[in-house]
């Protein structure tokens, strides 16, 4: 493929993806029932559900890619962490302001020390953490190992925050019977979520690979860069920008 | 085994010896942990007979900072003429070094607590009386999980220009799980009577058992780096 094509991707993906940001809000706004009780602020609910999803997920590869960088040691994975540490911190920051304005219209307050929203905000504090030691670490391969061990022990933390927040008192709905055009629009919200966030990822991953080339280039080799076998093989930016 | 256990009885001794001579860390903690309950004492101004809840709450600032210095100290003593690289050549189990540091971090931390928490009694009034060996219990076993914590992450930082702060940093947004835990297990235990077990006691001990262990774990690798 041409560099013109590969070029095209990025822009292709990003118009499909508003494009179906805009069809699925279109769903909720015209084609999903008005929830009985709550009203329209119900239709946050299909937003929320796939970002809290997607929090999850993004911590998750975070962990991976730790695990990997513990064992591998190759900046590959720590680039990837950081992108993905990123993605999780946006979505967890979307899913407490999506809560909070639920929360106000259904309980009357924007904070309540409930399970789920105290589980949600140690979550964003643990990744929020995650992204600001990150540059205060000059070395790289110093900030690799830190960040890893970090994102290991912040997902092992995960299940052990959810268990303690249980033994707060709750008032978060626990099931919800949906009616099938609010399942259909659910589902749909999934779609578009899941190519942003990808999307998000792979370009910050992207950007991170090629600041870590720029700051190490003296160093390193985008193909193996293994940390102790660090001659450089002349990695550098093209005018276009692509990494060669 | 027995040449673990004595490694490890060795190494520990050495790093109390160390602590016993100078006394560097534990007099500047006890007076920190100290100063930290007094301003609390002073902008709380608080009412006689201050429940277990709030004396867990505050008691907890104090463990939390006192052991964020504690963790740093040990660790920062290997730094000085290369005594960590001495010791990682030395034929002794990496698991045998982080055991050593994890017990003398626990002693220093029991030591401060033991100073701190009469201090907090009685300048709060708090009233214990209700199940101080439920209090104990909790205590120790929530320390147990920051110690495990704390160890690992201040030999990841030691090296590091901003070590001290850093550490807080990483430790206590994990802490978070162990102050709300325990916090919770005192609620029930002042407030409702209830005694102390049940998920909440069963959620400090899982987090003193994965932590201890991926601590123990990471920490060969996180020597080397």
């Amino acid at each position: 493929m041409n560099s013109t094509a590969i070029n095209l991707i990025p822009r292709v993906y990003w118009t499909l993806t508003a494009f179906l940001f805009a069809a699925v809000g279109a769903m909720v706004i015209f084609w999903t029932p008005r929830e009985a009780t709550m009203g329209d602020v119900q239709k946050i609910f299909y937003v929320h559900l796939p970002l809290a999803i997607h929090t999850f997920l993004a911590c998750f590869v975070v962990f991976v890619a730790s695990v990997m960088y513990v064992l591998q040691r190759r900046l590959w994975w720590d680039d990837l962490a950081g992108a993905a540490a990123k993605v999780a911190v946006l979505f967890a920051s979307l899913v407490l302001l999506t809560g909070m304005v639920w929360g106000r219209s259904a309980w009357g307050h924007w904070w309540t020390w409930s399970p789920r929203l105290t589980f949600s905000l140690i979550l964003w504090l643990l990744y929020v953490v995650y992204l600001m030691i990150r540059p205060s670490i000059e070395s790289p391969q110093k900030r690799a190992m830190i960040s890893a061990v970090y994102g290991v022990i912040a997902f092992l933390d995960v299940p052990l925050v959810y268990l303690s927040t249980k033994l707060l008192p709750d008032i978060h709905p626990e099931s919800i019977s949906l009616a099938p055009p609010m399942k259909m629009t659910l589902l749909a919200w999934f779609v578009p979520m899941t190519l942003l966030a990808a999307g998000l990822l792979i370009a910050r991953f992207r950007l991170n690979r090629r600041r870590s080339v720029l700051e190490r280039g003296a160093e390193e080799d985008l193909e193996d860069d293994r940390t102790e076998d660090a001659a450089y093989a002349g990695p550098h930016l093209t005018p276009a920008g692509e990494i060669a | 085994m027995n040449r673990a256990i004595r490694h490890i009885a060795l190494l520990t001794a050495k790093d109390l010896r160390i602590e016993a001579r100078g006394r560097q860390t534990i007099g500047l903690v006890t007076v920190l942990a100290i100063l930290i309950v007094v301003v609390l004492a002073l902008g709380l101004a608080p009412a006689p007979g201050a429940s277990g809840l709030t004396a867990t709450a505050i008691l907890w600032v104090a463990y939390l900072f006192g052991g964020v210095l504690i963790f740093e100290k040990t660790m920062a003593v290997e730094r000085y003429d290369e005594a960590l690289a001495g010791l990682l050549l030395a034929p002794i189990d990496r698991g045998a070094i982080f055991a050593a540091k994890l017990i003398a971090n626990l002693v220093l931390m029991f030591t401060l607590a033991l100073v701190v928490t009469p201090v907090a009694v009685v300048l709060f009034q708090f009233d214990l009386s209700a199940s101080p060996g439920g209090f104990v219990v909790v205590m120790m076993l929530s320390m147990i999980g920051y110690a495990a914590i704390g160890t690992l992450f201040a030999a990841l930082t030691s090296s590091t220009r901003l070590a001290g702060g850093l550490l807080a940093m990483l430790v206590f947004p994990v802490t978070l799980t162990i102050i709300l835990a325990s916090t919770r297990v005192l609620y029930n235990l002042f407030e409702h009577q209830q005694p102390v077990g049940g998920s909440g006691l069963a959620i400090l001990i899982a987090f003193d058992v994965i932590f201890l262990v991926a601590s123990w774990l990471v920490f060969e690798l996180v020597l080397e780096a």
